[in-house]
């Protein structure tokens, strides 16, 4: 029993000394998205499939708002260095503030996200308030 | 039952490993190759199924000795039989995972190890925490009821799991083809962990790829195509609970949930399968994306 503790303390130090080693290397980037045609591709990968006919980024690639001939809208959101695709349902809310749309979707994620979609904001906004 | 457990003298190898790997995706400018919350979690569960597999080690050698008491041939401990026992082992590894893709029982139990969007030698760790409670070792007792002794069928399956830990890694690109005809490589098993539609349940294998392309579900790894990794509906948090029982929990809702006829289709259906078809299995993923493609290229679709 005392190996077994000892190999286990060892293991547990050795995951707090790799994690540490990954913050001090820099891998603690945010996502990014490319572009237009990145923000396509991982939409596409969307459960039951995603063919956008418009489409909104973030000024700084931090996220996007995709909408098929269906009316369908998927949210691309951040998550660590990744985004994740969310298809959004009558829950999300969704307000315009000047140039920013605030998005909050309880049954896919807890936090609000953000996206600076310029003029477009307020249209995203109606979009996602008429799902419901 | 004393038998040799490589595993423990593996882990410093993995945790050296590791930091090689993350040394190398500085030096080669790789900023996405790891991401700090992602490889603390993949960490944390591989500590945690250490902890949880050496408390369950106990149960499984129980049950092959148990089987091997039923043994059709005293096949022993000669040199021969431990190539022979760890071949056979990994044929059944092949069958335990591609049932582990295609039985929702066991995919509750087996997609934390694929619910990373990196992949990478931490990946590698994301380890089951529920195999026993789903019974993932039935698959070993074949070998037990064969004749092979318990403690070289455990210690085989340490050896091939210790196998699979250096191909979760894009550091390394195509090997010689001649390996890469036989054995599981990074190349392959980037496949396996991929989402892409073309890459989805294929490529099962744990030491050996000619078992995937002997049962018809090889596929190679195309260059020009960017992977994405994880699953098909992307965990999208850092939740060491989560990631290890999110599967469970909405098995066991789909269950509450459905007509009692469909139930325990729940169950044992593939993943991604519902009673009403709202939803879509990888081979319906793979159709949609296959029609799509021949339709852009002009081609016939086959009925």
């Amino acid at each position: 029993m005392p190996g077994l503790l000892l190999q286990f303390a060892g293991s547990l130090a050795a995951v707090a000394l790799l994690v540490f080693g990954a913050y001090r290397l820099g891998f603690v980037r945010e996502a990014r998205l490319a572009g237009e045609e990145e923000a396509r591709d991982i939409a596409g990968l969307a459960p039951r499939g995603f063919e956008p006919v418009a489409l909104a980024l973030d000024r700084d690639g931090r996220g996007a708002l995709l909408r098929d001939a269906a009316g369908r809208i998927v949210l691309l959101a951040p998550h660590g260095a990744h985004f994740v695709v969310r298809e959004l349902d009558p829950p999300a809310r969704a307000q315009a503030h000047g140039g920013m749309l605030s998005l909050m979707c309880e049954r896919h994620t807890t936090s609000l996200v953000s996206l600076d979609l310029g003029d477009s904001a307020p249209d995203w906004a109606a979009r996602i308030s008429a799902l419901g | 039952m004393p038998h040799f457990d490589p595993l423990p003298y593996a882990i410093p190898v993995f945790v050296l490993l590791v930091a090689a790997e993350m040394a190398w995706a500085r030096r080669a400018r790789q900023p996405d190759a790891y991401e700090v919350r992602d490889t603390a979690v993949s960490l944390a569960i591989g500590l945690g199924s250490t902890v949880i597999g050496a408390a369950g080690a106990g149960a499984v050698a129980a049950a092959l000795v148990w089987v091997h008491s039923f043994a059709l041939l005293a096949i022993g401990w000669q040199w021969w039989a431990w190539v022979a026992c760890f071949v056979l082992d990994d044929l059944a590894y092949y069958w335990f995972h591609r049932s582990a893709h295609r039985v929702r029982w066991f995919w509750a139990s087996h997609v934390n190890h694929h619910s990373s969007q990196h992949y990478n030698l931490s990946t590698a760790l994301r380890q089951s925490w529920t195999g026993l409670v789903a019974l993932a070792f039935v698959f070993r007792l074949p070998l037990a009821l064969i004749g092979f002794e318990p403690a070289m069928i455990l210690t085989c399956g340490a050896l091939n799991l210790i196998y699979q830990f250096w191909i979760h890694t894009e550091a390394i690109g195509r090997l010689p083809a001649s390996i890469e005809a036989v054995m599981n490589t990074p190349a392959h098993h980037r496949v396996h962990h991929a989402v892409n539609p073309r890459y989805l349940d294929r490529n099962y294998a744990g030491t050996f790829i000619v078992w995937d392309r002997m049962f018809g579900t090889f596929q190679p790894e195309v260059p020009e195509e960017k992977i994405r990794y994880g699953i098909v509906h992307q965990l999208g948090t850092f939740n060491i609970v989560r990631a290890v029982f999110h599967e469970w929990l909405a098995m066991a809702a789909d269950f509450a949930a459905a007509p009692w006829r469909h139930k325990f289709a729940y169950l044992w259906k593939e993943p991604g399968w519902s009673h009403d078809g709202a939803r879509e299995t990888s081979d319906a993923i793979r159709a949609r994306w296959e029609a799509k493609r021949r339709a852009n290229s002009g081609e016939a679709i086959s009925p």
